[in-house]
Formats: structure tokens, sequence, C-alpha cells
């Protein structure tokens, strides 16, 4: 099995990590046997089992996706309703599959439509609309005739519909379709498409620096959960043969809601064995039923504020304590960049920065050790990154006032000036998180400031954040790999459905994304979860996202800022590097020592304004610039 | 005429009980930057508190509107401690407080369906008494007049708050920045936990007014909170008068579907509202910031 997983490129993994899930199939297959059966109670089951799709399609948009469509229940109603009014008026020609593909549809139409407007405003509007409309659509059902208002469409009654698959049967398909969604939801995690959903989900800024276009992914996530939430619609008629505005209710997505949280939001198992004990206590203890919402809102407000990562994230931690479950790396000292670089020339720092720190630590990696990273996007266009008469003003305050700046390729750009002067809104202006209020940024004719901040990354241009954007539940590995899958073209289906395409390019993101970590010293901290890592290693795997984009422009918002000495020259040596290959770097930094002695061309700004620019000798010999902002009155001698 | 003038006044009577939540719903966000989805079913338990008081207990109305307020405001503090500070006190909010205040809501309406039982629904006296006024030639019933004319005070007068007071503005920064509003010696606990008493209080007032008009009944909780989100979505987030202005536009949205689509699909045009809205203008109609990004 393990071989399999390996295979798939999930790395490898204990044997006992199957034996749990295993043991729930089998269970599932022979529950109706240890119960003792009779099929009015095998109904009852197939009713929870549906539901479980349910709740493995909420999973996806909002334990992966973070997408709160938590009135998913109106997307299950219509699905439903969609299905049975197929049958009830087409009985002879329609099966399970049919009504299955017919709920799917009817899903992802009715998951559009609340999906589409809600998303523009994001966050928890969604949650709120699709709360709403699961309450509109069974009372609207109540009402109209068409769909049999309050009694419903007994499809039991409909003459000539005769279901090809009962009894005993019908129970074991039941089940395999509940265990093949979830195979689904699992490979898409694990797929390119999963990963923009977890990007997105950490952070859009995150995700639109590597070129995930975030409105587009939000939409898919629901898209898939609202097929796959009309499908259980598809499914519940077939086995239950009914279908009435009873059946779908807002407390009844709270109750999936409830299940899901407390099984563990964002894992494949937790939400399946969370729903399962909650729709079961639910729907076999009906003594206790109207106190049912008490404790299953306790149970939920406790999960929610003490263990809001669910029951399936504790088992983890436990097995991992017990020794049942091998822990990521054990054995290895907690995260730590070991630099494959530590005995080696000195560096090129030598002007001012010997005398200041970090550059007096005698070691710097050669430069045959580090890879060259060419650019692969916009590789063709030798043109620089132009930034003219930009401006941007907050309320009465200029931050950006007529700068202009060029970027050349294979050059490092140095940017800076104190806080405040406006070096990280210029950077967020070329990576289009601000709008210029004036002037153009372009690179060559393509001009980017009229282009959405996803459309700057895949013109090639890679960033890093002055304080880390990491998922910090996924490994520093997986961290890296959506930056390569920009750029490795192949659909989205292909690589949830590992067709060859598909295993072929999530096998190269990974080792694409291996390769620049090793290269970076990264290699003992693959497997560590983000949330695991020193902020300088952060940094870091930030760097590695961005050297993966293999862009043509990188720009570093302040990546000096906490590093170690070590990782300062790792840091300059990447830059240097990265400039040998072609690249063209904007470097933001206050390691005024660093910038001069690796940059081809300094910029200084002040208050918004250009305050200077030239090469660091210029700088150097420049009183205005050394009294303003580095606070000296006299120039800066160039030390040998 | 008539027809349509006696549909506006019940549509201006009720979109201003949803107005209230509105409102409700901005004090919290305006200060914790949170959306209190339990805001409707705080509003239930005040109205069956004043079924229990009026129509079990024949209490004054006066009482009866004190122990609303105390019961509410109650329950809104607890909320406020167990739902939603251990979200403030985590640095990044994320919308696990979503979660909570949802689970909080499913508590309160079991335990008032507990509570309530089988009931039947009986209309509950208005604190004017049943009397009407007549209003360019139409009937209005006093209790939508109390309706409108509490909605206009609670909202003229949190704009005074806001504008005037000092505690007022910094009930507004606290949402912007949790830190900076720190490093002003603004503590952000003490003021969620008076944004939940302001809000409790207005939601405590919509009880009052609304109980008269909608009866009491243990679903109204969730059906009004949403109703009171969607007058938010449409006025605009963080507006005061955009709130005001679109409960307004939702009730006699809906009163108008009644009179001229059809009074079973009602829900409907709530719906049809504030995906509209979301569509054309996502800000909504006085929008003044947009939802902060999650």
């Amino acid at each position: 099995m393990s071989d399999i997983a390996a295979r798939l490129g999930l790395g490898s993994r204990t044997s006992l990590r199957w034996a749990v899930p295993v043991l729930l199939i089998v269970i599932l297959y022979i529950v109706p046997e240890l119960a003792g059966n009779g099929s009015f109670r095998l109904g009852e089951y197939e009713e929870v089992l549906s539901f479980l799709v349910i709740a493995v399609a909420l999973n996806i948009a909002m334990g992966y996706g973070g997408q709160y469509i938590l009135g998913i229940t109106a997307v299950f109603a219509v699905g439903a309703y969609a299905a049975i009014l197929c049958a009830k008026y087409h009985p002879h020609g329609i099966g399970l599959v049919a009504m299955c593909v017919i709920g799917a549809v009817a899903g992802i139409l009715s998951g559009l439509v609340i999906g589409l407007p809600a998303l523009r405003v994001g966050g928890f509007y969604l949650g709120l609309v699709s709360l709403f409309a699961a309450l509109a659509i069974p009372t609207v059902a109540q009402q109209w005739a068409f769909v049999g208002a309050d009694t419903g469409i007994p499809l039991y009654a409909v003459s000539g519909f005769a279901p090809k698959i009962s009894g005993q049967l019908l129970y074991i398909v039941v089940v395999s379709v509940v265990l093949l969604v979830t195979l689904f939801s699992w490979a898409l995690v694990h797929s390119r498409v999963g990963h923009r959903f977890v990007a997105l989900h950490t952070s859009k800024q995150l995700a639109t620096s590597i070129g995930i276009t975030a409105y587009r992914t939000q939409l898919l996530a629901i898209a898939i959960s609202s097929a796959l939430a009309g499908l259980a619609g598809g499914l519940y008629v077939y086995t239950q043969q009914f279908f009435a505005p009873g059946s779908s209710s807002v407390q009844f997505a709270i109750l999936l809601l409830a299940g899901m949280v407390i099984g563990g939001t964002g894992t494949i198992t937790g939400p399946l064995i969370g729903a399962g004990i909650i729709l079961a206590i639910n729907q076999f203890f009906t003594s206790f039923q109207q106190y049912n919402g008490i404790v299953f809102g306790v149970l939920l407000l406790a999960f929610a504020v003490f263990l809001p990562d669910g029951l399936m994230a504790r088992i983890t931690v436990l097995s991992e304590r017990f020794g049942i479950r091998r822990r990521p790396q054990r054995g290895l000292a907690p995260a730590t960049v070991t630099p494959a670089m530590t005995a080696a020339p000195p560096p090129i720092v030598n002007g001012t920065a010997a005398s200041s720190g970090p550059a007096t630590v005698t070691a710097a990696p050669p430069a045959a050790q580090l890879p060259s990273w060419p650019p692969v996007i916009g590789a063709g266009d030798s043109s620089p990154l132009v930034v003219e008469n930009a401006r941007r003003s907050f309320g009465g305050v200029k931050a950006v006032d007529d700068i202009n700046l060029t970027v050349m390729r294979g050059q490092i750009h140095g940017l800076i000036g104190s806080n405040g002067s406006g070096k990280t809104t210029l950077l967020n202006l070329i990576s289009r998180f601000y709008s210029l209020d004036s002037g153009q940024i372009r690179i060559g004719d393509n001009r980017l400031d009229n282009q959405p901040a996803h459309a700057v990354a895949r013109s090639g241009i890679a960033r890093t954040f002055q304080a880390p954007k990491l998922m910090l539940h996924e490994t520093a590995l997986e961290n890296v790999v959506p930056a390569v899958e920009l750029r490795v073209r192949c659909f989205g289906v292909e690589s949830v459905l590992r067709l060859p395409r598909g295993i072929r390019t999530n096998r190269q993101a990974r080792a694409e994304a291996l390769e620049i970590l090793q290269a970076l010293g990264l290699g003992s901290v693959l497997a560590q979860p983000g949330n695991a890592l020193p902020h300088g290693t952060r940094r870091l795997v930030e760097l590695a996202r961005a050297i993966a984009l293999r862009p043509s422009f990188v720009l570093l918002d302040e990546p000096a800022a906490g590093l170690s000495p070590l990782e300062l020259e790792l840091l300059a040596e990447v830059c240097l590097n990265l400039a040998r290959s072609g690249v063209g770097v904007l470097l933001i930094e206050h390691n005024v020592p660093m910038v001069l002695s690796i940059a081809d061309t300094v910029t200084c700004l002040h208050q918004g304004k250009l305050l200077f620019q030239g090469t660091p000798e210029e700088l150097r010999a420049n009183d205005s610039v050394a009294s303003v902002f580095l606070g000296i009155d006299e120039p800066l001698e160039a030390s040998s | 005429m008539t027809l349509f003038l006696t549909a506006l006044f019940a549509g201006l009577a009720v979109g201003s009980v949803y107005g209230l939540i509105a409102l409700s719903y901005t004090v919290v966000f305006n200060s914790t930057a949170i959306f209190n989805v339990a805001q409707g079913d705080l509003m239930m338990a005040g109205v069956l508190v004043s079924y229990f008081c009026l129509d079990r207990w024949h209490l004054p109305q006066v009482v009866t509107l004190l122990v609303i307020i105390a019961v509410v405001m109650a329950l809104s503090l607890t909320e406020e401690r167990i739902a939603v500070r251990p979200f403030l006190k985590k640095p990044g909010l994320g919308l696990g407080w979503f979660i909570a205040t949802l689970a909080f809501s499913l508590i309160i309406e079991t335990v008032a369906s507990n509570i309530y039982g089988q009931n039947p629904v009986v209309p509950i006296p208005g604190a004017l008494g049943n009397g009407t006024l007549t209003i360019a030639g139409v009937h209005v019933a006093t209790k939508f007049i109390l309706a409108f004319v509490v909605m206009i005070v609670v909202m003229v007068a949190l704009e005074v708050f806001y504008k005037r007071t000092w505690l007022g503005t910094a009930m507004r920064g606290v949402a912007e920045d949790r830190e900076v509003a720190a490093l002003r010696g603004i503590d952000a606990l003490r003021i969620s936990r008076l944004a939940f008493m302001i809000a409790g209080l207005v939601t405590a007032l919509a009880a009052f007014v609304v109980a008269p008009i909608v009866s009491a009944d243990v679903s109204v909780g969730l059906t009004y909170g949403l109703k009171g989100f969607i007058a938010l979505a449409a006025g605009g987030f963080g507006s005061l008068r955009g709130c005001v202005i679109g409960g307004l536009l939702l009730g006699v949205a809906e009163q108008m579907f009644d009179l001229y689509v059809s009074s079973n699909y009602e829900i409907l045009a709530g719906l049809i509202l504030v995906l509209l809205v979301l569509a054309v203008r996502p800000s909504g109609l006085f929008g003044v910031r947009t939802v902060r990004e999650v």
C-alpha cells in the first residue's frame, strides 16, 4: 500500500496508517450484518451514508478551500429535487447513475448561483448567503405544487419506476459510492488543484503572488463541492425514493457542520467519522432528539474554541506520541538551516560591510554550488522592468511620489530608505496588490499596471513578503510545490485523476521543488510543517518558493530581516546567483552594507520621493543620502 | 392604492426590525470584526421572554421591557465570553468565530424550543395597545409606528455616540487594528464586551417592538437573523444609515413581493435582493468599507 502511496508521489508512510481506514471500510460494509438487517434499517443506513457524501463535499470547500458554504444543504436539496423530478417524469429510462449525474449538474448550477455573487465580497458572506438559501429552498418548496409542496414527491408511488438495484446490493453500492467520493477528495487534495485551494485558504496575497487566480479557484472549490452535494441528493432520492421540504433544513446543515468540525476539518477521514457519529446519534437515538441541538451545539462550540483541528488531529498527535505513527523526520534536531556551504572563500562582501557584523563571518558559497536558475516565465523577452512616474497616495500621504526605476535583467537593484519611505508600497504597486494613481509599470511593452495581481506573477515576477507568508500546516516542500506547478502546465483534472501527464507533472513539481530547497541547504527540513520552522528558515523557504516560479524578476521585501549571519550570506549569494542566471532582482533592505556590496544599482527613497539613484560607489560619495537617510554627517567611505 | 400603502407601512415596520438587527450586527462588527451569527436568536429569546411576561404572567409593558433587556444583554455577554473572546485573544482572527457563534445560536434555539414547547403561536399585545393611526387615508397599527420610531431613535443615538464620544471613536478603531488600538491604551477585550452589551440592548429593543408583530415562535430567530444580514449586505457594511435603509428596503420589497407576485414565496424576495445587490454593487448601497480579507 505504502508502495502505491510512494508511486503516487506521497512519500512513504507506515503501514499502520492504513489500518484505521481499512478497518472502518470493513465495518461499513458489514454494519447491516452486525445490527441485524431488514430492508427498513438498510434504508436508514443508506440515508446516513448519502449525508456523509455531503460532509465530504463540505469539507472540500470549507476545510481545504476555506470557502464557508455552510448552507450546502440548499445545494443538496436542489440536486435531490432535480433527480427526483426527472425520475418522476421519465421513470423508465433512469437509474442510479443518471440520478447522481443529474443531481451533480443541478448542484453545480445552484452552487454557482450562490457562490458567484457572494464571492465578490468573500469571507463570511458566502456562509450567510448560503444559509439563507438553505432556509429559502425548503420554504419555497413547501408551497410549490410542482415539487409536491409540503408532502413532497414519493417516487415509490410512481408507476414504472423500478430501481434495478435494491436490498443488500444497493447498500454495498452506496457504501462504495461514499468510499469513491472519499478517495476522490483525497486525490483532489493531493493534486495541484488541492494545493491551490490550500494556498488560497492560507492567504490570498500568497496565492496571487504565485499566480493563482483567487476568484476562479474559489469558484472551483465551490463547484466541486456542490457537484458532490448534488450527487448526494441523487443518491438520497434513489435510496429513499422520496424527497420533501423537511428532508433538508438549516438545522441539518449545522448538524453536518458540527460533525465535520468535531471529526476534523481539513482531514480526509475526520469529517466522515464526525458526521457519522453525529448523524447516527440523531437518527437512531430518537428519544433524546429534542435535546440533540443542545448537545451538538455545546460540542460544536467546544471544538471550535478548544480543538479547532478536531478529533483526527488529536488522534494523530496521540498516535505519534505512542509511536504508532512515525513522526515526520524523527531524530532530526529542530528545524535549523545547515547551509550547504559553510567552508568557502570569503564573500564578495568586502566593502563597508566587512566592518559591520554579518560579513565578518568568513564563509560564503562558491558560485558553483548553486545551480543556475535562468528565467522560464518570460524567458524570451530580455526587456527590463520599468517603473515610470509612479504615484500612489493613501489619504493625504503621498506614499510613492513620482518614482522612476528600472530593474535590468541579470542585475541586482537595491532599494533602500527609512521606514515609511515607500519601498514596500512601491513593491506592492509592482505586484499589483495596490493600484497606481498615475504612472506606468511595464516589462518591455507589456503593461502590468492594468493587470490583476495573479497576472503579474504569470508575467514572470515573483516576490517575497516582509512578514513571511507560508502555509503553516504544510511542509516546507509542499510550500514550494505550488509555485513550480504554475509553470509546469497540465490540466487540473489530469493532476487529480492521476492521468499520465498528471502523474508526470505532479512528480516533476515535487522534484524541482526539492532541488531548489536542497540548493538552499533546506534538505533537512523538507518534511517539517511551516509552523515548526524558525523565522530565518521561513524566509528561505519563501525565497525558494519565489525561485521555484523561475521568474524573470524577483522582488524581495526585506529578506535579510531576522536572518542569522550564515543565512545572510546565503541570501547574498542567492541574489548574486539569480542575477548571474539572468534574473532581475529588486532588493528592498535595511541592511545597507549588504545592499551596497551586491547591488549593481541603488535607489534611495525618502518620504515617497526619489532621493538618489546610481551605483553603490556614487551612493557612498553622496552627501545628501548619508545625511538624510543614514543620519551620518559625512559621506560613507569605501574601506578596503 | 390603499393596498399599496398598507403594504408599504407594514413593510416599513418589519423593515425597521431588520434594520435594528442589522444595527446590532454593525455595533459588534465595528468593534471586533466579528459577525455575530447568533444575533437573530438573541432577539428570538427576547420575543419569547415578552410572551412569558405579557401573556403568561401579565406583567406591565415597562417591566417586560426591562426584563427583556436584562435577559438579552445577559445572553449577549455570555456569548461574548464563551464564543467570541477566545478568538479575540488569538493573533489571527480566522473564521472560527463564525462556527462558534453559529453553535451558540443552535444552543439558544434548542433551549428555547424546549422551554417554549408546543405552545401555540399567540399574538402578544403591543406596548401602545392595539390602536391605529390614520396616515394618508390608511389605518396604521401603532405597533408598526413604534417599531419605526424606535429604529430611527437607535440609529441617531448610535451615530451621535460614534461621532461625538471618545469611547465611540475607540470602539470603531479597535476593529481596524487591534494592535494599534492597544498601543493607544484601548483595551480591545473591554471594548468587545461593551460592544456586545450595546448590541444586546439594541437587539432587546428589536425584540420588544417585533414581539406584537410576529407572535412568539422559536423559528423567528434564524429567519430574522438572516434577514438582518441581508439588510446589512444591501445597505452596506459598516454604515449605520446603510443598515436602516437596507432594512427598510428589504421589508418593503417583501411586502411588495407579497402584493404583486405571491405571498407564498415571500422569502424569495430577500434571496433575490441579496444576490442582485452582491452582483451589481458588492459593497452595498452605502458601503463604507469592504469586509476584510480573511
